[in-house]
């Protein structure tokens, strides 16, 4: 048994509402769902399809539309289309839920690209791919802050990761040249930063080539610029020591 | 036909006159003789079909087996023409006619017919295979005439026809009477061939025998009344002698037996036949059982087969002289070329003798992965008395060894079983074993002996050059290349899914080597003889083109997949596997059906992981082009419309940046200002002459040398390089000087200042800059480096931080961050104020921060957050400059600066001009008959293929296309094209350009005519678009796309929630 009955509230549905306070006053438009960000990207072109009408309100909900003097005094005009327009651009809106999945998955798409470029297995020094990282990143539960930007959730990401896979930053391959005298000092406090110790030759100068990990590199560069005033260099030889060209077995 | 003991054949194979290689072994007793066969089975499919060719190499014979009612398929044809490649002498066995009779219900007359048909089809296979090979040796031979005619000039003529009307071909084509050809019907348990009803008509009619076989197939007759056969059957309107004969009897029997299931008929029939029929068979409900108990006693197919097989197949004993001529002589190189001892090989192939001296030879044709319980020496065998009470003592005493511990100390007890030692890790990865499918060619092979083991490169006359006279492969050996040793750790009998153990293997047989995982990958050729070549490599009928990425469903359990693709490697010979340079595994397999047993196969035994195969990655390049001189409708356009497209693109950019930072001209120079306004750079792209991209991507390893030369020499060392180097460079030089010719291009080679992308790839960095004088990277060459030493002090040490930004604007350019290919950056204008330059300044250090910089500043899709970071770095260098001005620090960010700078200048600069993405192309060779042509085309079509040019094969139907196809559209290519010309047409993938794609990924309607053509949103099918965005959603980077297309359909939310 229903009876139709007019309810006391009425919602507003397929409506995203996007705000601005101006001029002490608040102004509302109401838009299309899924609809704003797209226009802010410049992707949608058409303000049809973005806006469900031209007029400008006080309060959406309540179907109060703004006072045309209010609109000249805080706008300077009473184009109501260059006044939407202003709103669009500038105004807050809440994100709609395809807006922000989308959002979110560019951002976990786009961390694991950057893990995938800056990290080699270290068996067999050559990178993963982009899918086989988004696959564990999967498996550890990593969710994605749509705050943080995407390099530092991706380092975040790699130290995660070494727990449950063989995976390590590609190192990089340095060369350092260092005066003799201060040479055999400096060379232990370097110890601990270096990874490997490809080569190393001491004759009039001490010369190393090494592999570094990334993290430690403005390190080792202050260490050698402070220690032996601009006498000792530094030089890198690849940023990242992977594999090249393709393999067969 | 009953299981034969194991030492009946040891001794059987003792005897290569009788014995026959076809696989599961069969023992026959045939008149007196008793004959060894080993017979190969070898899968149908089109995608297995480098399973028969390793087949095809160890045999000496093949039975080919034809369906009666669909006749001569693709993969008959193909299996044809193997047996064809490798010399060997095929029968054919016509199976199925059982449903000429059931299913198609023919007559025996229309029945004749059918089968002739078929007949033919098979001949004119062989026949095309003859006469194109007289055609080639026959062109093969005209050449050479032509080369001796050269001097002298007569006017020869040429009569094609000559060489096939001088070549034989009689022995070649199948037919009844020549004895290679059996009908059969498997199923119900019947074959035959001319020869048996010969034998029983001859003595039912008194004709003779002889007689019989020439006319019992054919166009012959019987006249009853003249008790004569005669020719001429269908002329007459006469049944020919086969179908009154033979294919009435068999109807009639069927019609008994199957249709209408006359029980007095089929008595008579019976009786007639002589065939005794069990009370049990007769009285079966499915008439089938009865029919294949009378035909199976009447005409048994395993006779008619078998006995066609040891009369027509040549045994081991006479291989063809040209046969192994054709094993032993590798590629191009003629048999008489090889040296001496060598030659004298031939003799002992011919021979096939297994005495102790002559030399052995064997070919490895596949190795195959057995279960390591399954080999004989860990099956389980019955025991024997004295072991099982050996046993039972042992379980006794343990029992009570037992005892005592327990009642000693019940504490221990915990730490014995703890103590069992974990060692199943170790077993599991012993689980396959290799086994080497070969045969005995010449000698005898023991077990334990050791061979050398050729791989397909080795030259038996380097080999016999560098090894002492008699050297044997156990002696120590000198190290040759391609040449290895090995020793065989057990000989075994292939019998079916079993292995039988043997002490040794006499010539001419096949048999299983273990031990050999560790030398032999795919196949190989082993002897005792270093004389010996290794054999030819096996020709496989298809090539592996079908390639998918393979990755864990687990990322930990990587190291198990790749051992477990090796393992596959090894046992599958027609599968490829690779790393890319991705990080991608990827398997190469010869078709969609292969594909899917070497992933079960992965799954199930070589890894044992759970797996996941997916579409590779495909790499594009980025490029930029001419501006067009004709829109998208191949309108003119006019000068106005072009002003308009620029003033469009101008309006882009500036809308985008309107900041103080950026300045773009319309000519297309883009300048750069530092944040801290310190220094500024102008950068301006140019398209590269394609031959110029070309010969760049061509001389990547000399421009790579050139690099390190160039690196060595500026810290002021000196290397040793070969001339022939830098005779190479001077000659790249030179060619880069000829092709880049023009105003434009004045003096530019000498102006390259870089290489890019890594310092080595087909784009470059032009110095433009006015009065600055720098070192060009041809200095090494040893001209005008005094020159280079005049110019502007103040520049030159941040000359690094260009040569940066250069480089990582060229790995990732601004579409969707692939490496830039055939782009040329020339900077016009370069300044930096002198105050951002401290007093005392390192190059080399210099050097160091600028790779710095590089490492920290991922390139960013948006320019927002580069700019953001640079921002800050400009904050910070100016907060550290306050306190103290002239401290070393202060220089620090602007060398990073000027990195992102230039960066973006390049960056701009691209995207100020036409851009356009570059795909990677096949280039893909097709053999098609004529029927399938068109619908290759189709599917070269659908796919953005062109067709370069189609030719016919001499000699064939068969035609050659050559078409480019975009690596982007290949995947599930070959498939398709199989799919839609029912095989007939098979298609070769080689890697080989990059092309441009001519569609403007970022193109909108911009003239009148383009609006009609297109209109307003030009949604048509753009193809670089849709590549474009393919690969940034990949990346995850920004898609200019929109989540929902159209407003007003969402969906509508419930109003009360």
């Amino acid at each position: 048994m229903s009876i139709f009955t007019p309810t006391n509230q009425i919602r507003l549905t397929n409506v995203a509402v996007v705000r601005m306070k101006k001029g002490g006053k608040r102004f509302e438009i109401a838009c299309y769902k899924n609809k704003v960000m797209n226009w802010r990207a410049g992707a949608e072109k058409d303000l049809d399809e973005v806006l469900q009408t031209h007029s400008v309100f006080v309060n959406v909900s309540k179907g109060q539309v703004a006072k045309k003097d209010d609109l000249t005094k805080t706008f300077g005009t009473d184009d109501l289309t260059e006044i939407c327009k202003q709103i669009l651009a500038k105004g807050e809106l809440q994100v709609s839920d395809k807006e922000r999945h989308s959002q979110l998955e560019t951002m976990f798409r786009d961390i694991a690209t950057i893990v995938a470029e800056k990290c080699v297995n270290p068996e067999t020094k050559r990178p993963y791919t982009v899918s086989l990282i988004e696959r564990a990143m999967k498996d550890i539960h990593y969710s994605v802050k749509a705050g943080k930007s995407t390099k530092q959730q991706a380092l975040e990401v790699i130290r995660q990761l070494k727990e449950t896979m063989e995976i390590q930053r590609a190192h990089m391959r340095l060369r350092l040249v260092l005066p003799a005298k201060e040479g055999k000092r400096l060379k232990e406090k370097l110890k601990p930063l270096l990874q490997v110790v490809e080569s190393e030759d001491f004759d009039e100068e001490l010369e190393m080539v090494c592999l570094v990990d990334p993290g430690c590199f403005r390190e080792i560069d202050e260490l050698i610029r402070c220690e032996t005033k601009g006498r000792g260099s530094l030089e890198v030889l690849s940023l990242k020591d992977v594999e090249e060209g393709e393999e067969k077995f | 036909m009953g299981l034969t003991s194991l030492d009946k054949i040891i001794a059987l194979q003792r005897n290569p006159a009788n014995t026959r290689n076809l696989c599961i072994l069969a023992h026959v007793d045939h008149g007196d003789q008793e004959y060894l066969l080993n017979l190969i089975d070898s899968p149908g499919h089109v995608d297995f079909s480098s399973e028969v060719s390793t087949a095809v190499r160890l045999c000496d014979g093949a039975i080919v087996v034809v369906d009666a009612v669909e006749g001569v398929c693709p993969q008959t044809q193909a299996v044809l023409r193997q047996a064809w490649l490798e010399n060997i002498k095929p029968v054919l066995v016509i199976n199925k006619i059982d449903r000429l009779i059931m299913e198609l219900k023919l007559t025996s007359q229309e029945a004749y017919t059918h089968l002739q048909k078929i007949l033919e089809q098979v001949n004119a296979v062989t026949g095309s295979l003859f006469t194109s090979k007289v055609l080639e040796e026959r062109a093969e031979k005209e050449k050479e005439e032509e080369e001796k005619e050269k001097e002298k000039d007569g006017d020869q003529v040429y009569d094609w026809s000559t060489g096939l009307e001088e070549a034989d071909d009689s022995q070649l084509y199948f037919s009844p009477d020549q004895g290679n050809v059996v009908f059969a019907s498997a199923i119900d348990g019947w074959g035959f061939s001319i020869q048996q009803f010969a034998q029983i008509y001859s003595q039912r009619m008194g004709v003779r025998a002889e007689v019989l076989l020439k006319t019992l197939w054919g166009d012959f007759y019987l006249n009853a009344k003249a008790k004569k056969i005669m020719k001429g059957a269908q002329a007459k309107g006469k049944k020919q002698l086969f179908v009154q004969l033979v294919l009435d009897n068999i109807w009639s029997l069927y019609d008994a037996v199957v249709t209408r299931r006359d029980k007095e008929k089929v008595e008579k029939v019976v009786t007639s036949l002589g065939v005794k029929v069990m009370a049990r068979d007769s009285r079966h409900s499915d008439p089938k059982v009865l029919l294949s108990a009378i035909c199976s006693q009447w005409l048994p197919v395993s006779q008619a087969v078998l006995s066609m097989v040891c009369e027509k197949l040549p045994s081991p004993l006479d291989m063809a002289a040209e046969k192994v001529e054709k094993l032993m002589s590798v590629g191009a190189r003629r048999f008489d070329l090889l040296p001496e001892q060598t030659q004298e090989l031939k003799k002992a192939f011919l021979q096939c003798s297994s005495g102790e001296d002559a030399p052995a030879i064997v070919f490895v044709s596949k190795m195959f992965a057995v279960d390591t319980k399954a080999l004989p020496q860990n099956r389980q065998r019955p025991l024997t008395q004295d072991e099982i009470a050996q046993r039972r003592e042992l379980a006794r005493q343990r029992h009570a060894d037992r005892m005592t511990a327990d009642q000693t100390a019940t504490e221990n007890k915990m730490e014995s079983l703890t103590l069992k030692d974990p060692k199943p890790e170790e077993e599991e990865e012993q689980k396959e074993t290799f086994i080497a499918f070969a045969r005995v060619y010449s000698g005898l092979v023991k077990k334990g002996q050791r061979v050398f083991v050729l791989g397909p490169k080795y030259d038996p006359a380097q080999g016999l050059s560098m090894l002492p006279e008699g050297c044997s492969a156990s002696d120590c050996v000198p190290e040759v290349p391609y040449l290895s040793c090995c020793s065989m750790e057990s000989l075994y009998l292939l019998m079916g899914r079993e292995l039988e153990e043997l002490e040794q293997v006499p010539a001419g047989n096949v048999l299983g080597i273990r031990g050999l995982e560790e030398c032999v990958l795919k196949s190989a050729t082993l002897s005792t003889s270093p004389a010996c070549p290794p054999f030819t490599p096996l020709n496989f009928e298809a090539t592996p083109i079908v390639r998918v990425a393979i990755e864990p469903k687990h990322p930990s359990e990587m190291p198990k997949l790749v051992r477990g693709m090796r393992l596959l490697n090894q046992a599958d010979p027609c599968a490829e596997v690779l790393i890319q340079e991705t990080g991608e595994h990827v398997l190469v397999t010869a078709g969609e059906v292969h594909l899917q047993r070497c992933l079960d196969d992965l799954r199930d035994r070589f890894a044992k992981i759970e797996i996941s195969a997916s579409k590779p990655i495909i790499p594009f390049r980025e490029t930029v082009v001419r501006p067009p001189k004709v829109d998208m409708v191949n309108e003119d356009l006019g000068k106005q419309q072009k002003v308009a497209i620029i003033h469009q693109v101008k309006e882009e950019v500036t809308q985008g940046r309107s900041s103080d930072t950026l300045h773009v001209d319309p000519s297309g120079l883009v300048t750069v200002t530092i944040p801290n306004r310190m220094a500024t750079v102008s950068v301006r792209a140019i398209p590269l002459p394609e031959e110029v991209t070309h010969l760049l991507e061509r001389s990547t390893e000399l421009i790579r040398s050139l690099e390190q030369v160039n690196m060595s020499l500026r810290e002021g060392k000196t290397v040793d390089v070969s001339l022939r180097t830098m005779e190479a460079i001077a000659g790249l030089k030179a060619q880069l000087e000829n092709l880049l010719q023009g105003r434009k291009w004045r003096n530019a080679v000498e102006r390259i200042w870089a290489f890019g992308p890594r310092r080595y790839g087909p784009n470059f960095l032009l110095n433009s800059v006015e009065g600055y004088q720098r070192l060009s990277v041809w200095h090494c060459l040893g001209r005008g480096d005094k020159a280079g030493e005049a110019g502007a002090a103040v520049i030159r040490d941040f000359d690094n931080s260009i040569v940066s930004g250069f480089q990582l604007a060229t790995l990732s350019g601004p579409m969707c961050e692939e490496p830039l290919m055939g782009v040329c950056f020339s900077v016009e204008r370069w300044d930096v104020q002198s105050s951002a330059v401290p007093q005392h300044q390192d190059s080399l250090e210099e050097n160091s921060i600028s790779h710095e910089a590089l490492a920290n500043s991922r390139v960013e899709g948006s320019t927002k957050t580069s700019s953001e970071v640079e921002g800050t770095v400009a904050g910070q260098s100016q907060a550290r400059r306050r306190p103290e001005a002239a401290s070393a620090d202060c220089y620090r960010p602007v060398s990073g600066q000027l990195i992102a700078a230039m960066k973006e200048a390049c960056r701009r600069a691209f995207q100020a001009q036409p851009q356009r993405l570059m795909a990677a192309m096949y280039t893909c060779e097709i053999m098609a008959t004529a029927e399938v042509l068109g619908r290759v085309y189709g599917v070269l079509g659908k796919r953005e293929g062109r067709v370069l040019h189609e030719e016919m094969k001499e000699g064939t139907d068969m035609f050659i296309i050559k078409a480019v196809l975009p690596v982007a559209e290949s995947f599930g290519f070959a498939d398709e094209i199989r799919k839609r010309t029912s095989g007939l047409a098979s298609p070769q993938l080689v890697f080989s350009h990059w092309e441009v794609i001519s569609s403007d990924p970022h193109w909108v309607p911009t003239t009148e005519e383009e609006y009609l053509h297109f209109g307003e949103k030009a949604d048509s099918a753009n193809q670089a678009l849709k590549y474009m965005n393919a690969v940034r959603r990949r990346k995850g980077l920004y898609v200019e796309e929109k989540i929902v297309e159209h407003a007003e359909k969402q969906r509508t939310l419930s109003k009360n929630k």
